[in-house]
């Protein structure tokens, strides 16, 4: 059941700011939100809701030819708009995969890329470290949907279906804050619990994801989004890659292969994509990238599935392109 | 859930008084308007913790006047404060669809959406698809196909079909299953329930409403 | 606290009298077996049925209740007095409250306090609170405080034997001496075998999961309480209620009515029905108080995982030489069955002279098991059905003719072997097969890439199909010709209600827009037991064929009477009574004056014994192609067929619509259903619909193909129908496992058949491990 809190609804950006006091929570979509406050994740004394500020929603041109996503824009507006569908097919088929039909009604894709973990320590009755409690229970305990890469102290997998694809994009994080607004490249906006396990993204005290900004795609660009779960729908990854190429006379030119399900957060592996630049896309080259997207994997008890279980949507998500 | 909280907590829990919040959100940086109103460009709406604030509601075309509390949610306004009980109560936690409701013509679970942030929008509930004492089409093709058993998640089952067949009324199969995805069926009657879809867009493309 | 006076059932239910003559089984039909739209269809699509988590009184309270958090603990404190001066709460209660100092009975001898300090499971319940709102009660039970003496606990039903292992009880783990099944020599048949096969399986804990969670309203009116309840039986909950609080039955009327499902843990009364009916007395107000999802996940049931080891013996030809099966199973922290039935097929399902079974039920730290839709059998299942395919391999035969070869005609492991009074087995094998076109299945190319093409079958029976007495409804004809039918069953959404007024509109020609219900109210319905274990048609509709006939048979007098022909030449046709010599001597029901002067005709119909030394069970056999993706390990269930020998089919709309349901029900223990506790601390670590994996509209082929085996049982009983409801379930898992071997070449013996598990076992497939 839900804690008691304030409630601010906001008309504008600037007044949304103001009203960010050091307790206070932004409420986008809510979906993420209202259930860690029910299940006492954290607290808050006051809500601040941005559904009254019209100009965090939309898709709209942007400058260069690329395409500006309002941080308020539900994930069913974004999945349904045909510029993202036919330009940036990773993200379109991203945000698909996530949820439910109603989540996505609903969650907004500045909300998504800014979920707390969803690892069920965390959202369940552990005084885990992220809590500020002393330990990882993950680490020890039932980690079967926890990482392979990049857990080092706190072993979630980052929940979001559209940060992979953001980061395969090269896409730009808007924020408005305090003392400003600031655009962070969204393979930056993602913090690794080895550099602060108290927080997921880079947002600071009082700021705000206000929208997306995708840049233009060169010709012959080619995107897609493969996502292995346990069960049909409402799932999150427990392996998939958004995978973003140029395709030039039918050799790969610039490549980007951005993992999702298996580290906290969206997870870039250079090394493959460096397997494929300049190579034909075929089955072999696929293999090739697949097995060097799982190099450095570091399993913990129970979700050693998760190499092969990898190795296999990366495999897939490359053959769908070639 | 149970269990012992620390103190930190529980004293957040039971949020801050009226006084700590207006000094909390900045006094006189922006004017306030109360929930309810009317607001003028730049002002905020407020609410306060444990206090009732005044909302105004649009449910199945009508207009609602309610005093409610910011961390009620829309489903338990309407179901223990409406009695509008067709909005069931499964998980409230966005995990089952039991409690689907249209809000702008739209599926979203209401169990995770405030009845403050309900405000402005239209609602529509299982009771707002009846013409009057007659079955709307959704409704009359998940009798006709038996789509379901215990009936618990029905009203969120059709709910979710209207929304889906408003969106798109001559839904695939495969269009139908991801439609339906967001609502559970602990009885199984998924494959029933996937016909009554289709009879349904039928039903309303013959002119039902 | 002086022990309460107990109302406790032991061994055998009492019989209902027979009915007086048994009458002619069903010919020809003209409703019964039709498909008929529900009854109460209208009232379930519009909004209108009121499920008991709807019921809003006024002045009701809402309560909440705090549960223990650690698997094992002994509560040293309970400070509520933070609590207690919250605003909007108007009660809180706890061990020390002397009006919820009342008992718990788990079982006759095994029993605790309500708000017992020795708390064995995670989210026993500690304390409770009802407040002006829901918000307000989960407020005041956050700011209660309890002292814990946290102790050690074991939660692995495999290592609560272990020497060390943290003892549950004072008398240790073992719930009992192991359950032991011996027919015939199993060495001898094993020594007769050309093929002997052996495996370990396991399945994982289910949860039910019905979407109304468990709950109740309760309302005091002076010395009279009644409770508004989620409920499969209104009968069991007041005997239950009526126990602990030391009331009259008569005072205690529980109202079922409509519920938002149980598949076996709405079968019985729980601790909240004495927590919401003392707040309600001591607050005066009625208290509503239904669990939170999170809860149902931990103390309102579960089907207990499952370990087995399955030894078989098989001739060249496919007949069966011994079995040998050993299981170990928990049902928690207090005597639950866990074990039960587990081993019933393996003793039943197929001919074979020498079986051995052994079963070891032991307690652990978590929270009771409760019957879940055919307690048993689909565990079993998995474990025999997953074998009959190893075997049949082995011996080059296929595996329906494997089983086709060993049917028995006699129940071998019931006293005195009886023959089963009907058996559909060979039919559904052979004509489910025919329709789901499984030789040519078989024969087609799995697939050379990475995706593979599988198919798989699977068969069983349910042990309690029969139904049985006591079960006593009461028809009403009115004098316009419409009825009402009066019975004390739940319809748990089976159909149960319009499957009864087709019974009555076969007999009285009543059409069913004319027919009422009453039920599931133990006020104003009559006795019946719970609705489970498929037992509620083959129960309640030879009762209320009983009660029709008595109304049938005085409307004729009373027609002989006024047509001045004799009773045995009349017969009703459609709403009327005719002569059946001649057509033009007829009269309306409604135009019958006897029936007026009479205000109605009243049958009192009750369900007569099961026949002597015979055993009723319905049987099934189930086919299924699936899809593996070896790269990720990602099952995709392409179509299903389930092939039912359940007797007559009474609503071939509603039959279906079971078929489906237990089909669906099975996907989810064979792919994704499985409860987590975690190994540091002891708790379920996935309660939540989240996290604990129930199948959504994307895990389910796009349609399930029931084919029914008509053998209307009328030996069984005078409606000629058997149980549906469980034997659809039994063998899903293990048909589904069969297809996963069949394509990959990998047999999964431990539920659920996840991408996690099945990627894991195809690449050590792969390594050659």
């Amino acid at each position: 059941m839900l804690p008691n809190f304030n409630y601010v609804r906001p008309a504008t950006l600037s007044d949304a700011v103001r009203q960010l006091t050091p307790n206070a929570r932004v409420h986008a979509g809510g979906t993420d939100l209202l259930g860690c406050l029910r299940d006492g994740v954290f607290t808050a004394d006051t809500l601040v809701s941005l559904s009254a500020i019209e100009e965090l929603r939309g898709i709209r041109p942007a400058l260069d030819g690329g395409v500006a996503i309002g941080a308020m824009t539900t994930l069913t507006t974004v999945a349904s708009d045909s510029r993202i569908a036919e330009r940036y097919p990773a993200l379109s088929r991203g945000v698909t995969a996530a949820a439910s039909p109603q989540l996505r009604n609903q969650g907004t894709i500045g909300g998504n890329i800014c979920q707390r973990p969803r690892c069920w320590y965390y959202r369940g009755e552990f005084q885990c470290a992220r809590k500020g409690g002393e330990k990882c229970y993950a680490a020890e305990g039932e980690n079967q949907f926890h990482c392979v890469f990049g857990g080092e102290v706190c072993f979630y997998v980052h929940p979001s279906d559209a940060a992979p694809a953001l980061v395969a994009l090269e896409a730009m994080v808007r924020i408005v804050g305090p003392s400003g607004a600031r655009s962070v490249a969204a393979d930056a906006f993602f913090v690794l619990p080895s550099k602060d396990y108290t927080r997921e993204t880079v947002l600071g005290p009082g700021e705000i994801v206000t929208g997306i900004v995708l840049p233009a795609q060169p010709r012959g660009t080619y995107g897609t989004y493969r996502k292995v779960r346990a069960r049909g729908a409402w799932d999150f990854a427990l392996a998939g890659a958004a995978v973003v190429a140029t395709i030039a006379e039918g050799r790969v030119g610039r490549v980007r292969i951005v993992l999702s399900g298996v580290a906290p957060i969206p997870w870039r592996v250079p090394e493959a994509e460096r397997v494929l630049v300049g190579q034909r896309l075929s089955a072999k080259s696929a293999a090739k990238a697949a097995a060097a997207a799982v190099e450095g994997a570091e399993p913990l008890a129970q979700n050693a599935y998760k190499v092969d279980m990898l190795r296999g949507a990366v495999e897939e998500a490359l053959l769908e392109l070639a | 859930m149970g269990g012992k909280k620390d103190d930190n907590e529980r004293r957040s829990s039971r949020g801050v008084t009226r006084r700590g919040f207006f000094t909390a959100v900045g006094a006189g940086a922006v004017g306030a308007a109360a929930i309810g109103r009317a607001q003028a460009p730049g002002e905020a709406a407020i609410a306060t913790a444990g206090e009732p604030a005044k909302v105004a509601l649009r449910i199945n075309g009508r207009a609602y006047r309610l005093l409610v509390e910011p961390r009620w949610t829309l489903l338990f306004v309407l179901r223990e404060r409406l009695g509008l009980s067709g909005a069931k109560a499964g998980c409230e936690r966005g995990e089952c669809g039991t409690c689907t409701v249209l809000i702008d013509g739209v599926p979203r679970y209401a169990c995770t959406t405030l009845a403050v942030e309900a405000e402005g929008h239209e609602i529509t509930t299982l009771e707002g698809l009846m013409n009057g004492d007659k079955l709307g089409p959704v409704q009359q093709a998940f009798l006709e196909e038996d789509a379901l058993q215990c009936g618990y998640c029905t009203p969120g089952q059709i709910m979710a079909a209207e929304g889906l067949l408003r969106a798109n009324p001559r839904p695939t199969l495969d269009e139908i299953r991801t439609g339906m995805s967001g609502n559970l069926c602990r009885c199984g009657a998924y494959t029933h329930i996937f016909k009554a879809v289709q009879k349904a867009s039928e039903l309303k493309k013959a002119g039902g409403r | 606290m002086r022990p309460p006076e107990l109302y406790f059932i032991d061994g055998a239910l009492p019989e209902t009298p027979a009915p007086d003559d048994r009458p002619e089984p069903w010919t020809e039909t003209r409703v019964v077996g039709s498909r008929r739209t529900r009854i109460d269809g209208f009232d379930r699509v519009s909004g209108a049925a009121v499920y008991p988590s709807d019921v809003l009184l006024p002045g009701m309270l809402y309560a909440a209740v705090l549960r223990c958090p650690h698997p094992q603990a002994r509560v040293k404190k309970v400070d509520t007095s933070a609590a207690a001066k919250m605003p909007g709460v108007r009660a809180v209660i706890t061990g020390a409250t002397p009006a919820a100092d009342l008992r718990w009975y788990y079982s006759r001898t095994v029993f605790t306090k309500l708000f017992d300090p020795a708390c064995r499971f995670e989210s026993e319940a500690v304390a409770a609170v009802a407040a002006d709102t829901p918000q307000l009660a989960w407020d005041a039970v956050r700011a209660i405080n309890v002292e814990y003496e946290v102790l050690p606990f074991v939660v692995d039903e495999r290592a609560a034997l272990a020497a060390g292992a943290p003892p549950v009880h004072d008398g240790g783990n073992r719930v009992a001496e192991p359950e032991k099944y011996s027919r015939g020599d199993v060495a001898k048949g094993f020594a007769e075998a050309n093929t002997v096969l052996e495996a370990s399986y396991r399945t994982a804990t289910e949860i039910h999961c019905p979407t109304e969670p468990h709950g109740c309203v309760a309302r005091w009116d002076g010395p009279r309480l009644t409770i508004w309840e989620s409920t499969q039986g209104v009968y069991p909950v007041q005997q239950r209620v009526a126990t602990s609080l030391e009331m009259p039955l008569a005072n205690v009327r529980v109202i079922g009515s409509y519920m938002g499902g149980g598949f076996g843990s709405k079968l019985q009364a729980d601790k909240y029905n004495l927590i919401a009916a003392a707040l309600a007395k001591l607050t005066a107000r009625p208290v509503k108080l239904f669990l939170t999802r999170e809860e149902t996940f931990l103390c309102v049931g579960n089907r207990p995982a499952a370990n087995m080891k399955l030894k078989a013996g098989v001739r060249k030809d496919g007949t069966l030489t011994a079995l040998e099966l050993t299981v170990l199973g928990t049902g928690g922290a207090y005597p639950a069955g866990g074990t039960s039935l587990v081993d019933w097929l393996v003793r039943d399902l197929y001919t074979c002279p020498n079986v051995r079974t052994e079963s070891t039920d032991v307690y652990t730290n978590a929270g009771p098991a409760r019957a879940f839709r055919a307690p048993g059998h689909p565990q079993g299942a998995w474990a025999l059905e997953q074998m009959m395919d190893a075997l049949a391999e082995a011996i080059g035969i296929d595996p329906v003719d494997l089983r086709l070869k060993n049917i028995s005609t006699v129940s071998q492991a019931r006293e005195g072997q009886p023959p089963y009074t009907t058996t559909g087995l060979e039919r559904c094998l052979t004509e489910g097969a025919k329709a789901f076109g499984w030789h040519e299945a078989r024969k087609r190319p799995k697939g050379n890439g990475p995706v593979r093409r599988g198919v798989g079958m699977a068969a069983g029976l349910w042990i309690a199909g029969s139904g049985g007495p006591p079960s006593t409804v009461v028809v009403k004809l009115f004098a316009d010709g419409s009825a009402n039918l009066n019975m004390g069953a739940s319809d748990i959404g089976t159909g149960t209600k319009t499957v009864m007024a087709m019974v009555v509109s076969e007999e009285l020609g009543v059409p069913l827009e004319k027919i009422q219900i009453e039920n599931a109210d133990t006020g104003t319905t009559q006795y019946a037991t719970a609705s489970g274990g498929s037992k509620t048609v083959p129960t309640e509709a030879p009762a209320v064929r009983d009660a029709a006939l008595k109304v049938k048979r005085q409307l004729l007098e009373i027609a002989a009477e006024e047509l001045k022909a004799p009773v045995n030449e009349l017969q009703i046709d459609g709403e009327a009574v005719v002569s059946r010599r001649d057509p033009k001597v007829r009269k309306k029901i409604s135009e019958l004056d006897g029936v007026r002067r009479r205000g109605l005709v009243l049958g009192v119909g009750t369900r007569g014994p099961n026949p002597e030394k015979k055993a009723v069970d319905p049987f099934v056999a189930q086919f299924c192609e699936v899809e593996v993706n070896e790269r990720t390990g990602e099952v995709k269930v392409l179509r299903f067929l389930s092939a039912n020998d359940s007797g007559r089919v009474m609503n071939r709309l509603t039959y279906d619509g079971q078929v489906i349901g237990g089909v669906t029900m099975g996907l989810g223990l064979a792919l994704t259903e499985q409860r987590v506790l975690d190994r540091q601390t002891g708790k379920m670590v996935n309660r939540n619909w989240h996290d604990y994996k129930v199948p959504t509209a994307m895990d389910v082929p796009p349609e399930i193909a029931s084919l029914p085996i008509e053998v209307p049982d009328n030996e069984a009983n005078i409606s000629g129908a058997k149980g549906l409801g469980e034997p659809v379930t039994i063998p899903t898992a293990a048909a589904v496992a069969n297809a996963v071997y069949d394509a990959t070449g990998v047999r999964v013996t431990e539920s659920p058949i996840s991408p996690m598990r099945l990627v894991a076992l195809l690449a050590g497939k792969r390594a050659g491990r």
